[in-house]
């Protein structure tokens, strides 16, 4: 049996070459059979460059060498048609101007070099097993060294007709006929001139396409070593002293405060296209080398990205991100320490710690000039809106102007983050700060009144705090020294010296000690009072008008008013009710907040009921419910305070009137519809109406009502002389203790915010257009920020938690976006005349890196370069062309020109040729498929020629009938 | 909070902040809420806290509420108890309608401006629905406020209690099918971004980088 098999093989396949091929055939057919849609199941792979190539391949052994053979097809796609110029073609494709093809090549790894006869015998194997199997393929062959990509093909076109692809290159001593247009022609005429001999009568009719590459002088092609030298001195923070360096790209960024970032951008390439046109002479050919691609019918530009920039995995590049990473670091060893202190002194007993080397302190003199930067500088008041994103309030960081951002921004760059360089920084920070709470002089870069902002980190709150005792502490002191204690003086001396209504300035000059009280009552005189009568502004109703009318009644005993309330009269006394200046509520950071509310916790559910039955208490019992009523005696110490303000600026005022000015809702007017004509017409009639008709709401005038009894209880006093809310020796000295004895690790937490936080406010201030993915990158940054720096907050970390890996995680999206940002403002600036190639050269980029930036993971690096091209429009070509800025004589005598069409004294680097002559060839050698082929061109000649100034390859695909 | 070092006997802490004009009856609603009584009460003086636990969806809960005052002049204060709050409640009173145009005129910018949590669910109630002969503004312009404000809608009554229930168990439910609130809400979780979502390629709707 078996040896029959054998015999019958033996009677078949004669020999070993008519079995590779029948092994070709095989494989051939069954690739037919697949068709593409089977082929893709079965494992096709895409090309890289193109969206519908795809390729199968299959291994053949003959003789002792193992081939290769590769099916290469398309799947139909809507997007890829046209020109000749695709981008996606394969070098086969464009090479000879097939579709699908076959190459039979030997296997790489076996590093076989096939010479000529042994090519042509491998091509013609192929040749034979495809007509076997009647297909209609081309089918190439590699030929010589690979480096030289010389191929030889064959193709049976179904008919008499075959058509043969040959192509090579020449790597050097290109003749000088051959780079010109003129000379390239003739080569194509002369492939086909020996069947038409009077070569000079005749007229071919010459397809011709053409597709020039130039590219852009480097940005910075001189001054790159210098660049790169300068880098690191900054990073070990210097920025001063790089005086020798010249204007970096990104000077005006805002990052450039900082550190410089490589300009992204490279340069760009140009393509320009010459669409088919006939050619008809050499000398037509000759003219057309002079034409300047400005004539070209198409140009497609995309840029020359930095290598660092793709190059995910390299993470020296200099950088917020890089930064990060280091304090990060940081934050991971603070937790080897009680204080900050013992980071610095650490220095004396090296331990076995080799890590020590790096973490150098920089010396005193940079110390000195970064603290003089953070508390020298910039004394004007900073403008916290500055850069300040939508978002940037969900990062509980500090605004990026203020005191601790910009400390957290140096030390950034202070020693390289290293935990021992913040430390030392830290404690002379602190030393700062101190001084000026015992020099009372203001905290730079803090503004010294409004609310504290806890959305803001604790440090930066504590901080706000005593920028803001300092300045009480300041207020003090001078109410002091000029021995103006007391608001009666203060009060006319402000209305006869300033009748213009600029009321409230001045006294903020003349008297410090109303200052604050002034401010606390400007958030309550904005529009959106209620609705009542007070909605009229209590300082700007022309308040002299009517003040200088009451000085005359009560003008010895009323003290510290801020103007009368609108029309309303008193109840009991026919005066004008004035607003009181009140006591700011006390400030509270939000330790200060959670001591109350746990306190309110601890107590709370009961408190408010035993509130109600306050009166008839004895003493005793009465401070036990003021001991559970922490946290209410506050509030009720402001409406004390409030209460005996009002009555110390409405000396004739009853309970019913203060009511009706703190809690407009709970005095019931008699004749609503009256109350609201004299809103209207506040002082039409002042004596209108009085006294005003109304009873005090049920819940106010029930007996025992505790607004009564704190009514009772308040003595009528100005809001200076009373004892302040807030006593501000206290709390500034609450707030040193806090920055002297913080915890390395809770500083460090609240660096890390804050400097995610400056870094994107910074990054944010790139101007980039306005670039609609980079906006919404940025505003993203924001909230995975808040949401990876949350457990921060809660004070649970430990060293080398996971929340460790999430913040590197988090600096790895940073980096992501900065990358991103210098883009972005690379090209905006590039762009600046044509800012839709910036768009969307933007646009191509983004959508290639989005999958590399979802994740955030550490050295994740694709081998994908970015080659997305755009059109320039016709209106955005001199933009494109100004980039092409002339060689300058230096640059130009480096080298020959050698190829025509100069692009602003440029010539291409590139240059690829389509020649083709197309034929109806005539009928009679078709006759197995008259009617297919008659309707019919086909390109009986085709060229491809690609080169640049030296060297050139082309390729020829030739139809003949054998 | 002083809890969590024990065995909690919840399975979630949530907190709620009961804001509007003096007077529209946060207090009673409060009280209505959780001693099911009613009474009316003397104005609150800053702020005031209750604690109440419940069963919702199977879970134990713990309300904290905070109540504050309307008068203006302890706004300043009451900033500071917007922050962490994982519901706010927005009362206004059906019979006067300046305590309604005002929750989008003062106090939604109050929101805005303190609360420091952005998934933070609101709840806009008309209070005193008893008084329906004074009804000064419609559940149709309520309805339309909430809309716009992207908030929940009730209408009830502290006094007869109509409603009362249900308008904090909405909310409470609400809270419950919000991932992030939940997470701030139990003990001891933790959410990773990085682990939770994996890397979306639409870039509108990815909050992720």
């Amino acid at each position: 049996m078996l040896m029959q098999v054998e015999h019958f093989d033996d009677f078949t396949l004669a020999s070993s070459w008519e079995r590779f091929i029948s092994e070709i055939e095989a494989v051939c057919r069954q690739w037919m059979a697949d068709g593409p849609k089977n082929l893709l199941e079965k494992g096709a792979v895409r090309l890289e460059f193109s969206k519908n190539l795809y390729k199968v391949k299959s291994e053949l052994k003959y003789a002792s060498k193992s081939y290769c053979m590769e099916y290469y097809f398309e799947i139909p796609h809507n997007e890829s048609k046209g020109s000749v110029w695709n981008f996606s073609l394969h070098e086969m494709q464009l090479c000879f101007g097939v579709k699908e093809f076959l190459v039979i090549a030997p296997q790489s790894a076996s590093g076989v070099v096939l010479d000529a006869p042994e090519a042509s015998k491998l091509l013609s194997a192929v040749a034979i097993a495809l007509s076997n199997c009647s297909s209609l393929l081309p089918v190439v062959v590699p030929v010589h060294d690979p480096s030289r990509k010389a191929y030889i093909g064959i193709q049976n076109m179904g008919t008499v007709f075959t058509r043969r692809f040959e192509a090579d290159h020449m790597g050097t001593q290109v003749p000088v006929q051959l780079m010109h247009l003129e000379g390239l022609y003739e080569l194509f005429i002369s492939k086909f001139a020996y069947s038409t001999l009077d070569l000079s009568v005749h007229l071919f009719k010459v397809h011709f396409t053409m597709k020039l590459t130039y590219r852009t002088l480097p940005y910075d092609e001189d001054d790159d070593v210098q660049g790169t030298d300068t880098e690191p001195t900054e990073s070990e923070g210097n920025p001063g002293d790089d005086t020798h360096n010249k204007a970096q790209w990104d000077d005006d960024c805002p990052w450039s405060e900082w550190y410089s970032a490589e300009d992204p951008i490279k340069g760009f390439e140009l393509i320009a296209i010459w669409s088919e046109k006939m050619v008809e002479s050499s000398l037509q050919m000759a003219e057309l080398e002079n034409d300047s691609p400005r004539e070209a019918d198409k140009w497609i530009i995309f840029p020359q990205l930095s290598q660092n920039l793709s190059d995910a995995s390299n993470g020296n590049q200099v950088g917020f991100a890089s930064q990060m990473h280091l304090l990060i670091d940081a934050l991971d060893m603070s937790f080897e320490a009680q204080f900050m202190e013992d980071f610095v002194s650490a220095v004396e007993n090296p331990g076995p710690d080799n890590l020590k080397a790096s973490r150098v302190i920089p010396p005193p003199s940079v110390v000195d000039r970064v603290l003089k930067e953070l508390f020298r500088e910039g004394m004007r008041d900073p403008n916290f809106a500055k850069g300040e994103h939508k978002n940037s309030r969900v990062v509980k960081g500090a605004p990026l102007e203020s005191l601790f951002a910009q400390f957290c921004l140096h030390s950034l760059w202070f020693g390289n983050c290293n935990i021992r360089a913040i430390a030392a920084l830290w404690i002379e920070f602190v030393r700062e700060v101190r001084w000026c709470w015992e020099e009372s002089q203001p905290l730079p870069k803090m503004p010294a009144n409004g609310s504290i902002d806890l959305s803001t980190c604790l440090i930066n709150q504590k901080l706000q705090m005593l920028a803001v005792c300092i300045e009480r502490k300041r207020e003090l002191n001078e109410d002091f020294e000029d021995c103006i204690g007391s608001m009666d003086q203060a009060s006319p001396r402000v209305k006869e010296d300033d009748p213009v209504g600029e009321e409230s300035d001045s006294s903020i000059m003349w008297t410090p000690g109303e200052d604050f009280d002034r401010k606390c009552d400007s958030p309550m005189t904005p529009e959106n009072l209620h609705g009542s009568g007070m909605t009229v502004s209590r300082f700007n109703n022309e308040p002299e008008d009517v003040g200088l009318a009451d000085l005359k009644a009560s003008d010895c005993i009323r003290r510290g008013s801020a103007g009368v309330v609108g029309s309303m009269m008193l109840l009991k006394s026919n005066q004008r009710m004035h607003t009181p200046l009140t006591q700011d509520a006390p400030l509270m950071t939000e330790d200060m907040h959670e001591e109350r509310l746990q306190a309110v916790e601890a107590f709370g559910n009961s408190f408010a009921n035993i509130s109600s039955e306050f009166t008839g208490l004895t003493e005793e019992a009465s401070s036990v419910i003021l001991l559970q009523n922490f946290s209410a005696q506050l509030e009720r110490d402001i409406l004390s305070s409030d209460m005996s303000a009002f009555k110390a600026a409405n000396p004739d005022a009853v309970f019913e009137d203060f009511i009706r000015w703190h809690s407009p809702k709970d005095w019931e007017d008699d004749d609503a519809q009256e109350n609201k004509s004299s809103e209207k017409l506040p002082i039409v009639d002042s004596d209108h109406g009085w006294p005003p008709q109304g009873q005090l709401s049920q819940r106010m005038s029930e007996h025992g009502n505790i607004w009564r009894n704190i009514w009772n209880d308040a003595p009528a006093l100005p809001a200076s002389e009373q004892k302040p809310l807030l006593d501000p020796n206290r709390e500034g000295e609450k707030v040193l203790h806090y920055l002297e004895t913080l915890r390395p690790h809770q500083l460090l937490e609240q660096m890390v915010c804050t400097a995610f936080r400056a870094s994107a406010d910074t990054l944010n201030q790139t101007s980039h257009g306005s670039l609609g993915q980079m906006a919404i990158k940025i505003g993203q940054i924001y909230v995975t920020m808040a949401s990876v720096l949350k457990p921060l907050q809660v004070d649970r970390l430990s060293a080398g938690s996971e929340i460790i890996e999430d913040l590197r995680r988090l600096c790895v999206v940073l980096e992501h976006v900065e990358k991103l940002l210098t883009v972005a403002a690379s090209l905006h600036r590039k762009f600046l005349q044509a800012p839709r190639l910036s768009e969307a050269i933007f646009s191509d980029y983004y959508n290639f890196n989005l999958p590399r930036m979802g994740t955030g993971s550490l050295g994740e690096s694709t081998e994908m370069t970015f080659n997305k091209k755009q059109q320039v429009r016709i209106h955005e070509r001199p933009v494109v062309s100004n980039m092409f800025t002339h060689p300058t004589a230096n640059q130009s005598w480096r080298k020959v020109l050698s190829m025509g069409n100069l692009l602003n004294g440029h010539e291409p680097i590139f240059r690829e040729i389509i020649f083709s002559i197309r034929d109806r060839v005539s009928g009679n050698h078709y006759a197995a498929y008259p009617s297919r082929v008659y309707q019919e061109e086909i390109e009986t000649y085709r060229m491809y020629i690609c080169g640049t100034s030296n060297d050139l390859r082309v390729a020829l695909s030739v139809v003949s009938c054998d | 909070m002083d809890s969590s070092s024990n065995q909690p006997e919840f399975d979630y802490l949530f907190k709620l902040l009961m804001i509007g004009d003096s007077g529209v009856g946060k207090s009673s609603l409060l009280l209505s809420f959780t001693s099911e009584t009613f009474e009316d009460l003397s104005p609150t003086i800053g702020v005031d806290f209750k604690v109440k636990y419940v069963n919702v969806g199977g879970k134990k809960l713990k309300l904290a509420i905070w109540d504050t005052a309307g008068q203006e002049r302890f706004r300043t204060l009451t900033s500071s108890y917007y922050r962490g709050a994982q519901g706010i409640i927005m009362v206004y009173d059906v019979t006067r309608r300046d305590t309604f145009t005002n929750l989008s005129q003062v106090w939604a910018k109050e929101i805005d401006l303190y609360s420091t949590n952005q998934d933070c669910i609101k709840m806009l109630v008309g209070n005193k629905l008893d008084k329906e002969s004074n009804r000064a503004v419609t559940k149709k312009e309520g309805i339309n406020f909430a809309r716009d404000y992207g908030c929940l809608f009730i209408e009830c009554s502290a006094k007869t209690r109509v409603n009362v229930q249900q308008c904090f168990e909405e909310l409470v439910l609400k809270i419950l099918d919000t991932p992030s609130l939940l997470a701030e809400g139990s003990k001891g979780m933790k959410t990773n971004i990085f682990k939770e979502r994996p890397p979306q390629t639409d870039a509108s709707t990815s909050s992720c980088c």
